[in-house]
């Protein structure tokens, strides 16, 4: 049930998933999770915590060690995704931006890139083109259709990375810290951009460790501990005003400075927390 | 906000289910990318094994080093199939002492000893290759014939004193890659690489040969990442066609990134002080344990040569 007492289906569900990276060193341990339709759920957590590794589970880009994963109730597995029919449900509904844009875009331009997807689903050319050039005037990128992507910077990198996904139009993006590295104006568009499309019934995922993104997405959240553990699941508000949690997870620090002779200890966070202590 | 969403975006897929369609094909680019993801493996095995609290593992690498080399000669020299497999127990006790996983230890051991020992050696054993005492017949023909330089016999066979020689060989094989093995297992791989400063090797091959090892682990992480975000967009099966083109775009791209990546290196090479001559940080001097252990090992190894 939502916040207004309505049936919500679940899209993705994690019972007990625990994967080792190459049957060696632990990268998310037993958790249990669940995605509903039309949510925004960030899954935060410090470096190395399995942020990454859990949504290309979800993906179902790598097998799980132990535990199951479920998308609209069907287990995901390497033996359900050798399914065709399977596979192509599944990805065809489930798009995935990567962190580093540079892996994922792979087409001579970025007008194919846009086209691959479509073209696959074995869409009609004009139509495949008009979704091209619609998803290219949202992000403004027209002016970059004929270039290749190693001409591009790294903010037109990510939105083309964002595009060539919408194309397919999935029901759940997963986005891996999709606003890292990009400067202000960028974060910004794409902040309004992953809200529109949410408000466009997109259910967004959202792996980061920036908490201001958090806050403004106003996302439900899983905090992933360094420990490999989902630590504790709430709303943006519960988990942010949480400090001790936070500090636990090491996503904000104790820090000291000094104002002229004064020195200062206050918790840090590059965001909400700079609270100095008397 | 919805005025900025293409209206395309805004039509739901119909929910349900899926029609089944058969069975995807696994595609060689995806066999490949095992093959890749394996060296990786092999890579983080190593490193877990090297950082385990065993017997070899806490000997200073110059030690394990000289007594691969000293080995390696002990192994070459003994001829007798009791020797070697003394040889072959003497190592398998250190691989127990070291705390290496057994199974996985000698699995690609004798893999590799099968391959390039046992098979390569296996028609030597023939008595057309060599003659002697005939113990397991396999072929007869009506008379003996000439064959270029070759006799061959009236009835074709293992030979006893063949089938000695194939024990022997193997067993070296099998004794050279347990003892490579062993120092690869316990010895992290820039360790190595200092250690070989020993044999008097340039330090600007092993620098070389270092960058060249995690240039090779970093391109292979990149590779596979870049396998994953293809297979996140793969709706259908890869054709062979479209495969073979997307590997061309992708060493393009990875000859690109290698070009801008040695560049950086060299830049931050520069900034750090490089000047042209290369200066490989230097060991520490040996510690009691090293010397004891490279006396045993010493010690050891002139008790087999004796035997």
């Amino acid at each position: 049930m939502d916040l207004r007492g309505e049936e919500v289906e679940k899209m993705i569900v994690l019972d007990s998933a625990s994967y080792k990276y190459q049957d060696i060193i632990s990268a998310i341990s037993n958790i249990n999770l669940e995605v509903r339709e039309g949510e925004r759920f960030a899954i935060i957590g410090a470096n190395g915590s399995g942020k990454t590794t859990l949504l290309q589970i979800m993906n179902g880009l790598i097998p799980l060690s132990s535990g199951r994963i479920f998308f609209r109730g069907h287990e995901v597995s390497t033996k359900s995704l050798k399914e065709k029919g399977f596979m192509r449900f599944f990805r065809e509904r489930v798009g995935y931006v990567f962190q580093d844009p540079d892996v994922q875009l792979f087409c001579p331009t970025v007008l194919d890139e846009l086209l691959y997807g479509p073209l696959q689903l074995e869409i009609s050319k004009e139509e495949a083109l008009d979704r091209a050039f619609e998803i290219m005037k949202m992000l403004g990128i027209e002016n970059l259709k004929d270039r290749p992507s190693y001409m591009l910077s790294g903010g037109e990198k990510k939105k083309v990375a964002i595009g060539s996904v919408l194309t397919t139009n999935p029901e759940v993006l997963l986005l891996d810290e999709p606003t890292n590295g990009l400067d202000p104006k960028t974060q910004c568009f794409l902040v309004e951009l992953m809200l529109a499309l949410n408000e466009a019934g997109k259910t967004l995922v959202i792996a980061t460790h920036d908490l201001s993104l958090v806050d403004e997405l106003q996302a439900t959240v899983g905090v992933l501990s360094e420990e490999h553990r989902m630590e504790k699941t709430g709303s943006a508000i519960d988990i942010l005003k949480d400090e001790e949690l936070l500090l636990r997870v090491n996503l904000i620090h104790e820090h000291i400075h000094r104002h002229g002779d004064m020195a200062h200890r206050h918790i840090h966070s590059h965001y909400l927390f700079h609270r100095h202590e008397k | 906000m919805r005025d900025w969403i293409p209206s395309f975006l805004l039509v739901r897929p119909s929910l349900g289910s899926f029609r089944l369609e058969g069975k995807a094909k696994i595609s060689f680019l995806e066999k490949g990318l095992h093959h890749i993801g394996e060296a990786i493996s092999t890579a983080y095995r190593q490193w877990e094994s090297t950082s385990r609290n065993g017997f070899l593992q806490g000997v200073d690498a110059r030690v394990k080093i000289l007594f691969m080399a000293f080995f390696l000669v002990i192994v070459s020299l003994k001829r007798d199939i009791g020797s070697a497999t003394l040889i072959s127990l003497f190592f398998f006790v250190l691989a127990i002492l070291s705390q290496l996983k057994i199974t996985y230890f000698y699995r690609k051991i004798l893999f590799l000893t099968f391959v390039f020992g046992f098979l390569i050696a296996l028609p030597s054993a023939l008595n057309v290759a060599r003659e002697g005492e005939l113990v397991l017949p396999i072929f007869h023909f009506s008379k003996s014939r000439e064959l270029w330089i070759y006799h061959i016999p009236e009835t074709i066979g293992f030979t006893k004193e063949g089938l000695h020689g194939v024990a022997v060989l193997t067993l070296r094989v099998f004794n050279s890659l347990s003892l490579s093995f062993l120092i690869l297992h316990t010895t992290s791989f820039p360790e190595i690489l200092k250690a070989l400063r020993v044999f008097k090797i340039p330090d600007t091959l092993l620098l070389i040969i270092g960058l060249s090892y995690k240039y090779f682990l970093l391109f292979a992480r990149i590779l596979e990442e870049m396998y994953l975000a293809k297979k996140s967009r793969l709706i259908r099966d890869l054709s062979h066609g479209s495969a073979r083109k997307w590997i061309a775009g992708r060493i393009t791209f990875i000859f690109g990134k290698t070009q801008q990546r040695g560049e950086e290196v060299f830049k931050a090479m520069l900034s750090r002080g490089f000047s042209g001559p290369i200066h490989i940080s230097v060991f520490a001097k040996l510690g009691r344990w090293d010397w004891s252990v490279g006396t045993f090992l010493f010690l050891a190894g002139v008790l087999i040569l004796w035997i």
